[in-house]
């Protein structure tokens, strides 16, 4: 019994919250909506899967072949039948689809993404806690790229239909003066803070990573790359003085690099984003009937076009997610971390290892769709507007 | 900078005048265009850059490939252009000569056979490459620079790719030197020329991206469009597997794809393409939703219902009514991708998987940066790095400006 509720734990869990959601949507419209989005979600996941799944089919080799090319090196020799036979063992005989559905089911079962062949172990434990490390970056990245580019999006949809000079003909010269150095201000920190933004976007993230090592190296300073220096790396968090700062100094002197490799990227971005939701909000009539009632300045903007454009850039925060891992990897491989993201590029460039980069990319997409899930499901429980786009009244 | 002054103390015009009523769409972007500043700079730093790179043959002085290569400049510095110097000025440009030093090496240090001796020598960086390869100025003999110079033949314009026979061939040069070479970004490990090679790159690059967004185009189109206008279950299937592609993070799927088309045998011209349609086919997923968005609002508009009633057919309909209602916004959001799919291929080709040297891409020069004796010794074969962070910056701002230009309610105040 114990063996049969560990070998399908996921499955039950997945059944629980669906009965669950199902439960109180009877009489919910809310819920129902949430059941729905629920079961929405679950069909994507399973077609990314299937996208992921055949995708990988086009790397070249197969796990039968590299197992014996494996022991091909340890002296024995090796025939055709005996790959044909290892390929028998390993079930790549069958159809893809057939493996495909066997991978699903161990997947939604008990959460089991397969068999590296090129590590010889399963997938989740070649993962381990690599893909929590790749989290944490793209989280911090993403963070990075809101505290920037929030606040200077909002700047910029400001200033961009504001002439340089102030010509309100019921301004005094001197008015008029002082109102064209603030209005010249704010365009040129506009411009700066565009200029710096779209830096991050034009200097592709390897080059921006390579250029911070490189000054490092002519500095004649250690270089950041990796998590640890070498004094630190097998040093315990907990040690038997307790915690060790000095670890925890060491690592954000080193994680700080691809941090700010990717949050800059993404900044570009997100800053054109911000930008272009603030101006379609600021263009509505009810920010001109705000302005008729005499709301003006900074609590005309906070109140209403900024206020309104948050929802949808809380909405796209899953595809944020997956636009920053998607640069990840490379920057992964300059500055020589050994995260998920790194283990993506090896195991696709590298080893053609499968179902390892099959399980990666189903993990961000896992990622991308519960964090699309949970926005929509919130949203709609706060924002007046999106309950009653997606539940009618 | 005059004209930017004029600009700057230019009244605005009052817009109440009939021609700004009837002005057509395109004519009111390009008025709203041309009021922003930093996208007008943009657009002419953009439109340098692609002419020259268009015309690369014309532009650069040498021959990029390896038939142009210097065998006598290997490594070299760049060559700066002068108009004066200590003995006198002259109004035509002039570069000095330079010459590759004798490289003294001392060998008699060794020939007492020991080992530490040698140890010192190599220690020494004598027998590097870059102190090998070092070259004198010679400040009195100037190499003055000819304009419309006769050179090596290029083809101006080549349309045999497209299956004209058609292909301009002509062996001017907008300018060069009649002694030898001129290098003015210097030279790389072969000799070649890294001026020439950084203007040819360009173009590549960017055909590469034009090819890309055009297949992106067509496949969003088709899925947008057959989603939109069908409608129901077929909608509904098309956008749950778009969906499901736009969860996937795009560059990992890139490089499986370019991994499988290492396997094949193709040759450069074909994995070119081969790596374009990679980039563009899979990018679909954001375009293709907002045309079916477009599609469905779009298609119960009045205007489209004023057509049927009139008895104009579901095609003319599509193309003279639906289509010309998001050409704008379909030429605003290629324009905007641009930076993004150059940024792709030049991810791939950093990895090792998209073009590979011979071939002048930006993806594969930039790939050279991260070498550390380039780093260290050859700082001038930084110079396509420069050239790709102006020509993307110039299209991201040409597309800000673009999209500001494009949106219809964007001038109320």
């Amino acid at each position: 019994m114990m063996q049969f509720l560990s070998d399908t734990w996921l499955l039950w869990i997945l059944l629980s919250v669906g009965g669950l959601l199902w439960w109180s949507g009877r009489d919910s419209q809310y819920f129902h909506y949430v059941f729905n989005r629920y079961l929405l979600a679950l069909a994507t996941l399973l077609l990314v899967s299937g996208i992921v799944f055949s995708l990988m089919e086009v790397l070249p080799g197969d796990c039968a072949e590299k197992y014996i090319a494996y022991k091909n090196t340890q002296g024995e020799t090796i025939t055709q039948a005996d790959i044909q036979a290892e390929r028998v063992r390993m079930g790549l005989d069958k159809s893809l689809p057939e493996r495909w559905g066997r991978w699903v089911t161990n997947l939604t079962l008990r959460g089991d993404l397969g068999f590296s062949c090129a590590k010889r172990q399963s997938v989740n434990l070649a993962l381990g806690n690599r893909f929590w490390m790749s989290f944490m970056f793209c989280i911090a990245g993403l963070v990075f790229a809101y505290l920037i580019a929030v606040p200077f999006g909002i700047l910029s949809a400001f200033t961009i239909n504001k002439s340089w000079r102030d010509t309100n003909p019921q301004h005094s010269k001197a008015e008029q003066l002082f109102g064209t150095a603030i209005l010249s201000l704010q365009k040129m920190v506009d411009l700066l803070l565009r200029i710096i933004s779209y830096l991050g976007l034009a200097l592709p993230n390897f080059l921006l990573a390579l250029t911070i090592i490189l000054l490092y190296v002519f500095a004649g300073e250690p270089m950041p790359t990796g998590l640890f220096s070498d004094q630190w790396a097998n040093v315990p968090w907990f040690g038997v003085d307790g915690f060790s700062t000095g670890k925890l100094y060491d690592f954000l002197g080193h994680i700080w690099l691809p941090i700010f490799v990717i949050g800059w990227s993404a900044t570009a971005l997100q800053l054109q984003t911000v930008r272009a939701l603030v101006v379609d909000e600021s263009n509505k009539l009810y920010v001109d009937a705000a302005r008729a009632r005499g709301v003006d300045g900074v609590a005309l903007w906070a109140g209403y076009p900024v206020r309104h454009s948050i929802s949808p850039l809380f909405n796209s925060i899953g595809f944020d997610f997956q636009r920053v891992f998607n640069d990840l990897p490379i920057v992964a491989v300059v500055i020589g971390l050994t995260d998920s993201a790194a283990l993506l590029i090896e195991a696709l460039s590298m080893t053609n290892d499968q179902e390892l980069a099959a399980g990666i990319l189903f993990l961000v997409a896992l990622v991308v769709i519960s964090m699309n899930f949970i926005t929509d499901v919130v949203l709609a429980a706060i924002d007046p507007r999106v309950r009653k786009s997606v539940l009618g009244n | 900078m005059t004209a930017l002054l004029a600009r700057f103390r230019r009244k605005p015009k009052p817009q109440n005048d009939e021609s700004y009523y009837t002005a057509g769409q395109l004519a009111l972007i390009k008025a709203r265009f041309k009021r922003k500043t930093s996208g007008v700079v943009a657009a002419w730093i953009l439109a340098t850059l692609v002419l020259m790179g268009f015309f690369a043959g014309f532009f650069s002085p040498v021959d990029p490939t390896i038939r142009g290569a210097d065998a006598e400049y290997r490594r070299g510095v760049p060559q700066p252009i002068f108009f004066w110097d200590d003995n006198g000025f002259s109004l035509r440009p002039f570069t000095y000569t330079y010459t590759k030093a004798k490289s003294k090496i001392d060998l008699k240090a060794l020939a007492g056979g020991g080992l530490d001796a040698l140890d010192a020598f190599t220690a020494s960086g004598a027998l590097t490459s870059s102190s090998q390869n070092r070259f004198e100025v010679d400040k009195e003999q100037r190499r003055y620079l000819q304009f419309f110079v006769k050179g090596w033949e290029y083809s101006l314009i080549d349309l045999s790719v497209g299956g004209l026979n058609l292909d301009l061939r002509w062996d001017r040069h907008l300018f060069g030197v009649e002694q030898g070479q001129i290098h003015l970004m210097g030279t790389d490990e072969d000799g070649k020329d890294v001026f020439s090679r950084t203007l040819h790159a360009i173009w590549v690059t960017i055909s590469i991206a034009i090819v890309a967004l055009v297949v992106k185009l067509f496949v969003s189109l088709f899925v947008g469009g057959v989603s939109g206008y069908f409608g129901g279950r077929v909608d509904t299937i098309m956008m749950s597997i778009t969906e499901a592609v736009r969860v996937i993070p795009p560059i990992p799927i890139y490089l499986a794809c370019a991994v499988a088309l290492a396997q094949l045998d193709l040759t450069p011209v074909q994995r070119y393409f081969a790596i374009a349609l990679v980039i563009g086919a899979l990018d679909f997923a954001t375009l293709g939703r907002r045309l079916r968005t477009h599609i469905l609002t779009e298609r119960n508009q009045d205007y489209v219902l004023a057509a049927q009633l009139c008895g104009s057919g579901t095609w003319r309909i599509i193309w003279r009514h639906l289509i010309p209602s998001f050409t704008s916004y379909i030429i605003v959001d290629t324009l905007i991708n641009f930076p993004y799919v150059i940024l792709a291929e030049t991810s791939l080709s950093f990895l090792g998987l998209g073009l590979t040297e011979p071939v002048n891409s930006l993806g594969v020069l930039l790939q050279k940066a991260q070498d550390p004796d380039i780093q260290q010794n050859m700082i001038w074969q930084f110079f396509p790095v420069l050239v790709f962070v102006c020509l993307i910056m110039a299209f991201v701002f040409v597309g800000d400006a673009l999209r500001d230009a494009a949106d219809p309610y964007s001038e109320k105040k």
